[in-house]
């Protein structure tokens, strides 16, 4: 009875050692939980190494990190947010920042990042009623990809590269009319969160607009969208192949395709799969040189609950700094900064591909930043799916997809 | 006496409490949300009525889904207990290799959904095997594939849910052939039935107890259509269903409130279609 007293009172003194030096020891310790998309076996050791070099710089924090996917990632956040258990730092995809910041779940960091708004691009989709509430890191924009050997046996000189409209179609139709299975223009499916990416450059193109600068009418019933679409359409019905993003690229690196939209992901895969084919890129053309494309990205926030707001933007900041942008860029082989410094870095100047992208990221537009994102986007893709898919008349659609629009700006 | 009753609820209470948890706090809590205007992260929430529903009545994508989940239902649901009975009359006749056969139709029901989904994408994309074959049957596919076409899409996944379907069924009305009994068939042999004489008058309503399991069965599932949407068209080409709409404004959009009021429609839809069916057969059955 004795011996079993005398362990009890042992496992109770050891229990109470270790919980008070488990206090002590932490007491200066800061843990900032910090969720992000970044889990690919390329770019997790180079975010392992920044959050290593980090640490060691600042003794007191510990960055603890934790892998999404963009497959379910959005509502992992969502309901993270929603129970109360959400990260200090977030990463969001730009048109999920708004809706955010609405709903009141971030930190507003317009004091500590307003000195750094000239260093940086890409600002809009993180600004809500004017207050800043995320920070650009990876930008994302699209460009032309053109098969040189296909457009050499359709007649054109090896100089040629499409400047505005009329010789991007004047390109297509030559090569669609080479052979049965060779096309000239590679037309998105009806893809969710793709379609529209493909259409909107055609028409920021022609300084188009979907809401207002104040944000309060729609404006996406103009001539500005009917030209656009028209002009889209007119190489969907006559010179193109229609296909999932993945299998248009497949078919274009397989030298089916001519022309096709995408983005630096596809740089990275010709060159992983080391594929031969003779391809250029330029930037997307608009009826005059020079046109604009469309331009999303990944955004770092904190949450508003967050105890470590100082210490967290304090890490933003240095994860979005301009030498960690280049070490990530020139890892991913992307060209995809938000630093202004970054893009006038030697490693973009020294590849051509790269430089087209730096140069089309200067002459890209953002989507308006509003909470009824989702549903505005999803009335564009219908409009745009209605038109080219189902022979809908333009002007009726686009008339139509405005008054929806605009019911959803009255709403809120 | 009292011990052993409550022990008893002791060794039920994990089911219990899963169940009360899981199954009836969601039901009621949804229900309560159709009322409501609740998105997730919103942090407060009101009381709206009735107009989630009215919403959902004036909403033509909702009225989209809930005409294909109709189209579904009844372009699947005849087609897949026919052609389940005939597979089931033809197996059920004794001959070599039977067993492959009934293995062979039975084989897709416990494939995966997903896995028979990618498949069949694939098989209906422009190149595919199914687009080639219509293609020297002399029947013109849609030039981007059957799954790329709003003519095409919502009939093309109610092919593959038919494919897919009717060796389950077909085991079914196989387990309800067996238990006819065989003096009923010699009877009317001996007084010179023949095949659809039979058929007709033994077989057909004797299996009329199987066959209202699988109707209605196969309702609540094709109204319930969602995982090969998801997998073959997201919805896209006019090819959208009901429950694909509540996943879509729910997990999406997180407009819950929205979302709870589509299912809970639904649910009356199905709750109304399995009564008229139990009532119509059991009518039949009496008279």
């Amino acid at each position: 009875m004795k011996k079993y007293k005398i362990l009890t009172g042992l496992t109770l003194i050891s229990l109470i050692a270790v919980f008070m030096l488990s206090c002590g020891g932490g007491s200066n310790q800061i843990t900032l939980r910090w969720w992000h998309f970044w889990t690919d076996p390329v770019i997790k050791p180079v975010i392992d190494k920044m959050i290593t070099d980090y640490e060691m710089a600042n003794p007191g924090v510990k960055i603890e990190q934790t892998g999404l996917t963009w497959a379910n990632g959005h509502e992992k956040i969502v309901i993270a947010f929603s129970s109360g258990t959400s990260p200090d730092i977030v990463e969001l995809g730009s048109d999920w920042v708004a809706e955010f910041s609405y709903s009141g779940n971030l930190a507003s960091i317009t004091e500590a990042v307003k000195n750094d708004t000239a260093q940086f691009l890409g600002w809009t989709p993180g600004i809500y009623n004017d207050s800043i509430y995320a920070f650009p890191w990876i930008l994302g924009t699209r460009v032309l990809f053109l098969n040189r050997d296909l457009l050499t046996q359709a007649g054109f000189d090896e100089k040629f590269i499409p400047y505005n409209w009329d010789d991007l179609k004047q390109a297509c139709f030559a090569i669609h009319d080479l052979a049965d299975d060779i096309y000239g223009f590679g037309s998105n499916a009806a893809e969710k969160h793709r379609l529209y990416k493909k259409v909107l450059p055609f028409f920021w193109a022609l300084d188009g607009r979907i809401v207002s600068q104040n944000g309060k009418y729609a404006v996406f019933s103009s001539d500005k969208t009917y030209k656009a679409l028209e002009y889209y359409k007119s190489l969907h019905d006559s010179c193109s192949i229609v296909d999932t993003q993945r299998r248009l690229e497949d078919a274009f690196l397989d030298g089916k395709i001519g022309v096709i939209i995408s983005g630096d992901w596809l740089l990275k895969r010709i060159r992983n799969e080391n594929r031969d084919i003779n391809f250029f890129t330029t930037i997307i053309p608009g009826p005059e040189y020079p046109g604009k494309s469309f331009v999303g990205g990944e955004y770092l926030a904190v949450s508003k609950t967050s105890p470590h707001k100082d210490e967290a933007i304090k890490f933003i900041k240095y994860i979005t700094s301009t030498e960690n942008q280049l070490i990530f860029c020139k890892a991913n082989y992307t060209a995809n900064p938000s630093s202004r410094e970054a893009t006038r870095d030697e490693f973009f100047d020294n590849d051509p591909d790269l430089q087209v992208f730096i140069r089309q990221l200067e002459l890209s537009r953002m989507t308006t930043p509003t909470p009824n994102w989702v549903y505005i986007e999803d009335i564009i893709e219908t409009s745009i799916e209605e038109i080219l898919f189902n022979e809908a008349p333009i002007a009726e659609t686009i008339y139509e997809a405005n008054a929806r629009i605009q019911e959803l700006i009255k709403d809120r | 006496m009292i011990n052993r009753r409550f022990s008893g609820y002791l060794f039920a209470s994990p089911w219990i409490i899963t169940f009360g948890f899981f199954w009836v706090y969601p039901l009621f809590y949804s229900l309560y949300l159709a009322f409501t205007d609740y998105r997730l992260m919103h942090h407060t929430y009101k009381w709206v009525g009735l107009q989630n529903f009215e919403r959902l009545l004036a909403d033509q994508s909702f009225l989209l889904a809930l005409k294909n989940t109709f189209i579904f239902v009844f372009g699947t649901i005849p087609i897949t207990t026919v052609i389940s009975l005939i597979l089931a009359l033809l197996i059920e006749k004794n001959f070599k290799g039977r067993a492959i056969f009934r293995s062979g139709y039975f084989i897709p029901s416990i494939t995966s959904m997903v896995v028979i989904a990618l498949i069949f994408t694939n098989l209906y994309s422009r190149g595919g095997y199914l687009f080639l074959l219509s293609e020297m049957i002399g029947f013109s596919p849609p030039a981007n594939g059957f799954l790329l076409s709003n003519k095409t899409a919502l009939y093309s996944v109610m092919a593959m849910d038919i494919w897919m379907s009717v060796g389950y069924y077909m085991l079914l009305f196989l387990a309800g052939l067996k238990s006819i009994p065989k003096e009923l068939y010699e009877a009317a042999e001996v007084a010179g039935a023949g095949f659809f004489r039979k058929l007709f008058s033994i077989t057909l309503p004797l299996l009329k107890p199987v066959a209202l399991y699988i109707i209605v069965i196969n309702t609540i599932k094709s109204f319930q259509v969602f995982v090969e949407i998801f997998v073959m068209t997201k919805g896209k080409y006019g090819s959208t269903t009901a429950v694909y709409f509540i996943y879509e404004s729910g997990l999406n959009r997180f407009d819950f409130g929205y979302a709870s009021a589509a299912a809970y429609l639904l649910f009356v839809i199905i709750a109304a279609f399995s009564i008229a069916q139990f009532s119509l057969f059991r009518r039949r059955t009496v008279s």
